[in-house]
């Protein structure tokens, strides 16, 4: 809104300048032309340095469209007490069996509490030795092992592209290539991908398998990976190097603009003690909306302070809960508190865009000057035919701010062409911990705004000290 | 040398137009040499050592690693086997196992947390990176602490980031209570003094002796029950290797010794860990490297190319009369150039310096995420600013020179009459 405001009070400042200083601008666009090779040269300066920005900016506000995506109003997230996040958060059993059952959880369709129970894991794949070059060694995926995933994609209201199913009930499935034993022995891992891992997982593709692949773009339903291993199958095969553990997806979330993008989800039972987890980490509950979420989270931490302070916890409508040590979080809230990246990136744009514009405005000046010290005569002509000081501040100060203007909106035009794109980052609240994200980023009205903005003020700066100096000089002098 | 006094004097004629475009190929010189800095700095913490080189043993799949202590024994000696021949062993170690607590556990806000490696004193010196090649003062104060550790089993070397966020001198005690799975591990700590390696500014040493101990001590108050970390208490372990061959032969021990099975570990140099911890950033490595560095380099010469060509078409007459003087066409291209060369190097060699000065003299580096600490300017900005401004001058500028060698004297005075 601000930047908005900002670019209204611009446009009405040059329209005002247009109309009551009455410049001859005409002279100032034939000028433009005429000497076009410094004005392309100092246009596309503007053109680079407010594309820079855009592309900058639009990073900034693809982590902060994934931060306030995430989440669902009336959800509160269910921690251990002191753990601020997920990974390192191991939460009591029987804590997450009494808060299920408040009064204040809603209850789905089938009459279950919406509850999700979920193990949060960041686990280590080292990426397959064929893939294509350039691709890391390993990364760091995010696995979330749940109980239910239709409940689970319900709380968190996420949906599966067409094509996909949640994985069944076992969580596993049948290798069809390994045979007799084995197959049963070292069955294959449902998995639920976010779209954005799914792309990020594709790029591993050799071009050979991805010559033969379902979708080129992303990995799809059917395909398969390999992630972890099997302890036991050293016994089973008799000794040796452990068997990989290989994942087949069976669906693709609709996760986009969500942390859950970046996420992979699996049957928590059969996923936890793969990775050394075995106690939940995270307990996502439903209430009726913002407002129930808050005071549901406000009564779950309170009941933890009264209960280590020997009180009996207060009733929250119709039902009591005995003893909790968790620490609850609205989930919008939580998500949304992942801004400390965001604004350390923030910071770090502001300060090189600050650089790189006082580069821009000295490079402005010089062409200004220059042009103002090649058209002295002319200034002089015009003081002569009656155009006031005022007049030529004015006319050359529109000439820096129209370069600047077609400078800017082609920046803002080259700059355009970064939406949409993907990068990987993670975000991070104040609180310590954060995820590792694939966010997109998005150029929005306001960035553009602040493109063009940047690039007036460049102008409006750049042109202001070579314009006085166009207005202090004497016809007589001038034209000497 | 007359030529090159006419490039000088040339240069010096215009002030204005100087100054403004040395002081703009200054900024934005600045701006690639810190963004060159911190990937530099990127680079070389990424790039495999050939001799002398650290490697990391974590857990094979989960973040954040968590191993059991008996895990120490085996992998102190990189899991050889002394009847096997040809088995290595490392030519030093060092465990590390974190700690979090928060000076408020009400108040669970980054500025309480205290984020501490428990550790054997003795290893501080010999293998933290960084602090095993300090010299003179910086040296004896880390021997100062490291004897002062070993003395008091409570003291706390801390980050200078981390006093300054306590808001606690060096001297005083500190209460800290565990938070997340480190809840109801609280302790009590003196503060020894602050490690002298910028890299280290957000963390904090304590001895391992006093966690394990507490640790060891938590079921006698607790009916019994083991606390969550008293199992997997180990998070990570250095181990110091002569060179390549060394590590290699040590991560084929460490992968098939059938003791550091549950849970399987990894063995990575150090280069390729913080690699994959990058790998997070590798888009925004990329953005630096491909788009912002060349973006402010394509404009740096276009600043500088609209100087120079403005320049050119001010003086033609000039040149036509150095041609009539006996100038040969090459003559008046090296001259622009040396114009352009000069300016641009010279204002990218005053850029690098200042930068160089600036962000390690005055701000004290530029802070980077998680353990890096801060990056500095490495020496090598001196040239890269000269180099910078040079060669964005000299592209900036063939153009205009061009055309000042094309300057036809017939034209020009034509004009003129």
């Amino acid at each position: 809104m601000v930047v908005w405001s900002l670019l209204g009070v611009g446009a009405l400042l040059v329209f005002a300048l247009l109309v009551i200083a009455k410049v001859p601008l005409a002279y100032n666009l034939r000028n433009l032309t005429v000497r076009w090779r410094t004005t392309v040269l100092t246009a596309l300066a503007f053109t680079l340095l407010t594309a820079l920005l855009v592309v900058m900016l639009a990073f900034v506000n693809g982590m902060k469209r994934l931060t306030t995506g995430s989440g669902q109003p009336g959800n509160v997230l269910v921690l251990a007490e002191g753990a601020t996040d997920e990974t390192f958060s191991n939460l009591n059993i029987a804590d997450l069996a009494e808060i299920e059952v408040q009064p204040d959880v809603v209850h789905a369709k089938d009459g279950r509490p919406m509850a999700s129970r979920e193990t949060y894991m960041v686990v280590n794949q080292p990426v397959p030795a064929d893939a294509p070059l350039g691709r890391p060694k390993r990364r760091f995926l995010q696995l979330r092992g749940v109980e239910d995933p239709l409940l689970t994609g319900e709380v968190h209201n996420l949906r599966l592209l067409p094509g996909g199913t949640w994985f069944s009930p076992s969580g596993a499935r049948l290798d069809p290539e390994a045979g007799g034993r084995t197959a049963s022995a070292h069955p294959m891992i449902e998995v639920v991908l976010g779209e954005g891992i799914a792309r990020e997982l594709g790029r591993d593709r050799s071009p050979e398998r991805l010559a033969s692949a379902r979708n080129p773009q992303r990995l799809d339903v059917g395909d398969v990976f390999v992630l972890g291993e099997d302890p036991q199958s050293m016994e089973a095969d008799g000794g040796g190097s452990p068997r990989a553990r290989k994942w087949i997806v069976v669906g693709i979330m609709d996760s986009a603009g969500s942390t859950f993008d970046s996420e992979l989800w699996a049957k928590q039972s059969l996923v936890a003690p793969i990775f050394g987890k075995d106690t939940f980490t995270s307990l996502v509950v439903r209430t009726r909306d913002d407002q129930a979420a808050r005071t549901f989270k406000d009564f779950l931490n309170n009941a933890g302070q009264e209960a280590e302070a020997g009180k009996e916890p207060g009733k929250p409508a119709g039902g009591g809960l005995k003893r909790t040590t968790v620490n609850a979080l609205v989930e919008k809230d939580y998500y949304e508190g992942m801004t400390e990246m965001t604004e350390v990136f923030l910071v770090a744009i502001i300060i090189v865009t600050v650089f790189i514009s006082i580069g821009g405005i000295f490079g402005v000046m010089n062409t200004m000057f220059a042009a103002i010290s090649q058209r002295i005569k002319d200034i002089g002509v015009l003081r002569l035919l009656g155009y006031s000081r005022r007049q030529i501040l004015v006319s050359f100060l529109l000439e820096s701010l129209v370069i600047a203007l077609v400078g800017g909106l082609l920046g803002c035009l080259l700059g355009t062409v970064a939406n949409g794109w993907t990068a990987t980052c993670v975000v991070t609240g104040h609180a310590g911990g954060g995820k590792l994200v694939v966010l997109k980023l998005v150029v929005d009205g306001p960035i553009l705004a602040v493109g063009v903005l940047l690039s007036l003020g460049l102008g409006l700066f750049g042109g202001l000290l070579p314009a006085l100096s166009a207005m202090r000089l004497k016809p007589l002098k001038a034209l000497r | 040398m007359k030529f090159f006094l006419l490039i000088v004097k040339n240069v010096a004629r215009n002030p204005l137009r100087s100054v403004l475009t040395a002081l703009g190929s200054i900024v934005l010189v600045f701006v690639v040499t810190v963004v060159w800095s911190v990937l530099s700095f990127l680079n070389t913490v990424t790039t495999e050592k050939k001799e002398n080189l650290k490697a990391i043993v974590t857990d094979r799949w989960v973040i954040p690693s968590r191993l059991p202590s008996d895990y120490e024994r085996p992998l102190s000696e990189g899991a050889s086997n002394p009847e096997r021949r040809g088995d290595v062993k490392p030519l030093d170690y060092m465990t590390w196992q974190f700690y979090v607590g928060s000076l408020d556990p009400k108040k669970l806000a980054r500025e309480n947390f205290v984020i501490a490696v428990a550790m054997d004193a003795s290893k501080v010196t010999t293998m933290m990176e960084g602090l095993d090649s300090l010299t003179g003062e910086q040296e004896e104060e880390a021997e100062r602490l490291v004897a002062a550790m070993k003395q008091n089993r409570q003291g706390l070397v801390v980050g200078k980031n981390v006093l300054r966020n306590m808001n606690k001198r060096v001297g005083e005690r500190v209460k800290v209570s565990g938070i997340g799975n480190f809840k109801e591990l609280d302790f009590e700590f003196v503060i020894l003094g602050v490690i002298p390696e910028p890299r280290y500014d957000n963390i904090n040493v304590m001895n391992r002796e006093f966690l394990d101990e507490t640790l060891d001590a938590y079921p006698r108050t607790h009916n019994g029950r083991k606390h969550l970390m008293a199992d997997r208490r180990l998070n990570l372990v250095w181990l110091k290797l002569a060179d390549t061959a060394a590590f290699t032969q040590v991560a084929k021990q460490i992968d098939s010794a059938p003791q550091l099975r549950t849970p399987t570990v990894k063995c990575e140099t150090a280069a390729s860990s913080f690699g994959a911890f990058m790998e997070a950033f590798r888009d925004l490595i990329w953005g630096m490297r491909w788009l912002l560095a060349p973006g402010c380099l394509i404009s740096l010469s276009l600043v500088m190319a609209n100087a120079i060509s403005i320049n050119v078409r001010e003086r033609r007459l000039e040149l036509a009369v150095l041609k009539v003087l006996g100038y040969r066409p090459w003559q008046l291209l090296v001259l622009v150039l040396g114009e352009s060369l000069l300016l641009g190097a010279g204002a990218g060699l005053f850029s690098g310096g200042l930068t160089y000065a600036v962000v390690n003299w005055v701000l004290g580096g530029i802070p980077l995420l998680g353990f890096f600490g801060i990056c500095l300017v490495p020496a090598d900005a001196l040239w890269w600013g000269a180099a910078v401004g040079a060669a964005t001058s000299l592209a900036g500028s063939l153009l205009p020179a061009w055309s000042a060698r094309s300057v036809k004297v017939a034209d020009v005075f034509a004009k003129v009459a």
